[in-house]
């Protein structure tokens, strides 16, 4: 036994619902007492929007702040958003300020990631996340976010919203399809407590099954550039989902195999792939000659687990709010494929 | 301590093979010569001009025999990859290094390759050879200095490199094993069984064509999983074609290098002779270099 189960297993369990920033980088298990569920959001609740990434401007928030009001949260717009650094949402500094003031501030219940890009590693480090560890809230955002998701499944085991961000908000909301629509109201179904039910056009290239396991994953690039550092997540026991977008094949499958050689697809539960956009190569000459299912299903032929495919999470409009952390439950049948968050 | 495979006589023996992408026969057809006035003899793998239509020089099969069979063969003194590419990695883990760690060759190449340089230190702890490949030679290429170096080193010549100095070096002597190759590759193989660990060694970096951001993502990797806290130098090389997306990164590459490492001590040097251009220098991955970097220029000697 750890020392960290043989800790929690004497505490009691009022104890276990508060982990501490001392109790750093355990490597949490499935068990289900090691994941810190943050509180649901009510009516009035205030929502913070900050870019710990890229930069975005107060306009192009507007259609999430209408949304979020709609929905009946209050906003609170960070001192990052409209600020531009480049690419970034303002300077290290300015960014890892807004993010710790949204972390720190009591009345925020929920953060939402105003947009991704590249960014949240040059912050997470300098984080202090003892205020938040002690009070979680929801963190929302997916891409670049995958950092964040990883940073807090790892060490501090806390659940987590991978989702659309504000810059995913249609500006008209009557002219939006169906699939935004159903999308975006799929953070709202997350943030409420409502409990989640994906259903998922099956695919014949998917390998059939049924698991129960923690959710966790994110942005296939961001993960294998997290892996050996202190957000590397641990896969063991957990139903992992990937997506991508923009890369060649060829890096598709390099980073299947850091996936593959990192352990992370040894003692999972279920396999998940979500959206990948492909770049084409430039040569037709130099075409890769294995599609992204070949790729996949060569990896995990070993493992019996189950493997779905096109499922609606990744940088596509068909992107529907996860949360990671929590036990889902999935059946991948011929005919149907559902993912279910359990209680 | 490190085994070095023993230095070529005339007459030895280098095969070529192809473990990664697709290259064809007229491409390596120089280098061939030049190796044979070298006084080598050479032998041509299947895996060069094969008949594969796609990105691959063949399946990952026949990838891994090639480059098992010459690893085992003990009528071949040396390995020259013939290009890299993609591909090493998906045929890493089904290499046998049993009769290699006995009997050990060096193994040639960059870039991919550096999944070989990390994977045989890492685990064998036999020296590897850092440096230019079969079409380095064309072009009158088997002239220059670099392509030398290669002949000097398979030779058992010590290397003793000098460059210019930068302004963003940072000035110092360090000493020590010297471990690296290709950005992407280190920061890909971290976590994974061919990673490498670079404490009190001697780092040297290069990349080709990735995005300033996503270089400096890299960097973060590499100082996140422990990799730049306790080095005794760094070698950065060349940094070629480096894009920048729509919204501007704000900072050359160069600042992003310098900007990671400002925190340390230890020395830095900028635009080391090593790279995906011409400018390649041998390097040998697991030997002892002793490295001075002073506000005039940069040494780096075989100790």
């Amino acid at each position: 036994m750890k020392r960290k189960q043989f800790i929690s297993s004497i505490l009691p369990a009022a104890a276990l619902l508060q982990p501490s920033a001392a109790w750093a980088a355990p490597a949490y298990s499935d068990e289900e007492w090691a994941i810190t569920k943050p509180l649901y959001l009510k009516k009035g609740d205030i929502i913070g929007i900050t870019c710990p990434a890229g930069f975005i401007t107060l306009e192009d928030i507007q259609p999430a702040i209408t949304k979020l009001k709609e929905w009946g949260f209050e906003i609170k717009i960070g001192s990052t958003v409209g600020k531009k650094d480049f690419t970034f949402g303002g300077t290290d500094e300015e960014r890892l300020k807004d993010f710790q003031q949204m972390l720190d501030d009591k009345t925020v219940k929920a953060i939402m990631c105003a947009r991704g890009g590249y960014g949240a590693v040059r912050i997470i480090d300098a984080l202090d996340f003892k205020k938040f560890t002690a009070q979680p809230k929801w963190i929302i955002g997916f891409s670049d976010a995958t950092v964040i998701h990883s940073h807090l499944i790892k060490n501090f085991g806390i659940a987590s919203i991978h989702s659309k961000m504000c810059n995913s908000f249609p500006k008209d909301w009557s002219k939006a399809e169906p699939v935004q629509i159903e999308t975006i109201e799929s953070i709202q179904k997350c943030l409420t407590g409502e409990k989640m039910l994906y259903k998922v056009v099956p695919n014949d290239k998917n390998k059939t099954g049924i698991a129960e396991g923690i959710l966790t994953g994110g942005n296939l690039k961001t993960i294998e550039t997290l892996a050996g550092s202190k957000s590397d997540i641990n896969t063991d026991g957990k139903i992992l989902f990937v997506e991508d977008t923009g890369e060649y094949l060829y890096s598709i499958d390099r980073m299947f195999w850091n996936l593959k050689r990192t352990g992370k697809l040894n003692k999972l539960k279920a396999l998940i792939i979500g959206g990948f956009k492909i770049k084409p190569a430039e040569d037709p000459a130099e075409e890769f000659g294995k599609n992204l299912y070949e790729i996949v299903l060569e990896k995990v032929k070993e493992f019996n687990y189950p493997v779905c495919f096109d499922f609606p999470v990744g940088h596509q409009k068909d992107n529907f709010a996860l949360k990671c952390g929590i036990k889902h439950r999935l059946s991948v049948q011929l005919n149907e494929c559902t993912l279910k968050e359990m209680r | 301590m490190i085994k070095i495979p023993p230095y070529l006589k005339k007459g030895a023996t280098i095969g070529i093979t192809c473990p990664a992408g697709y290259m064809a026969k007229e491409k390596a057809a120089t280098c061939i010569t030049i190796l044979q006035q070298w006084g080598y003899q050479v032998m041509v793998g299947k895996t060069l001009g094969s008949n594969s239509n796609n990105y691959f020089s063949a399946t990952d099969e026949d990838r891994r025999d090639e480059l098992q069979a010459m690893l085992d063969d003990e009528n071949i003194n040396t390995i020259l990859c013939g290009r890299g590419g993609y591909g090493v990695g998906r045929i890493i883990d089904a290499l046998d290094f049993t009769k290699f760690k006995k009997k050990p060759k060096w193994i040639i190449g960059f870039s991919d390759i550096t999944v070989l340089h990390s994977h045989i230190y890492s685990n064998l702890k036999i020296a590897t050879l850092h440096a230019p490949m079969a079409a380095a030679f064309n072009d009158e290429g088997f002239k220059n200095e670099f392509i030398q170096s290669l002949q000097k080193a398979l030779a058992g010549k010590k290397a003793k490199y000098t460059c210019a100095a930068h302004a963003f070096n940072k000035t110092g002597t360090a000493t020590g094993e010297l471990v690296g190759g290709n950005l992407s590759l280190l920061a890909h193989l971290t976590g994974t069984a061919s990673d490498i660990s670079t404490k009190n060694k001697i780092l040297f970096i290069e990349d080709i064509g990735e995005y300033i951001y996503s270089i400096d993502r890299m960097l973060y990797q590499l100082k996140r999983s422990g990799k730049l806290k306790h080095l005794a130098g760094l070698i950065i090389g060349g940094f070629t074609d480096m894009k920048d997306t729509e919204r501007p990164f704000g900072k050359t590459v160069q600042e992003v290098l310098a900007a990671i490492v400002a925190e340390y001590n230890y020395p830095v040097c900028f635009d080391f002779p090593v790279s995906h251009g011409k400018e390649n220098y041998a390097l040998k991955v697991g030997c002892k270099y002793a490295l001075t970097v002073t506000k005039k220029l940069v040494r780096l000697s075989e100790v």
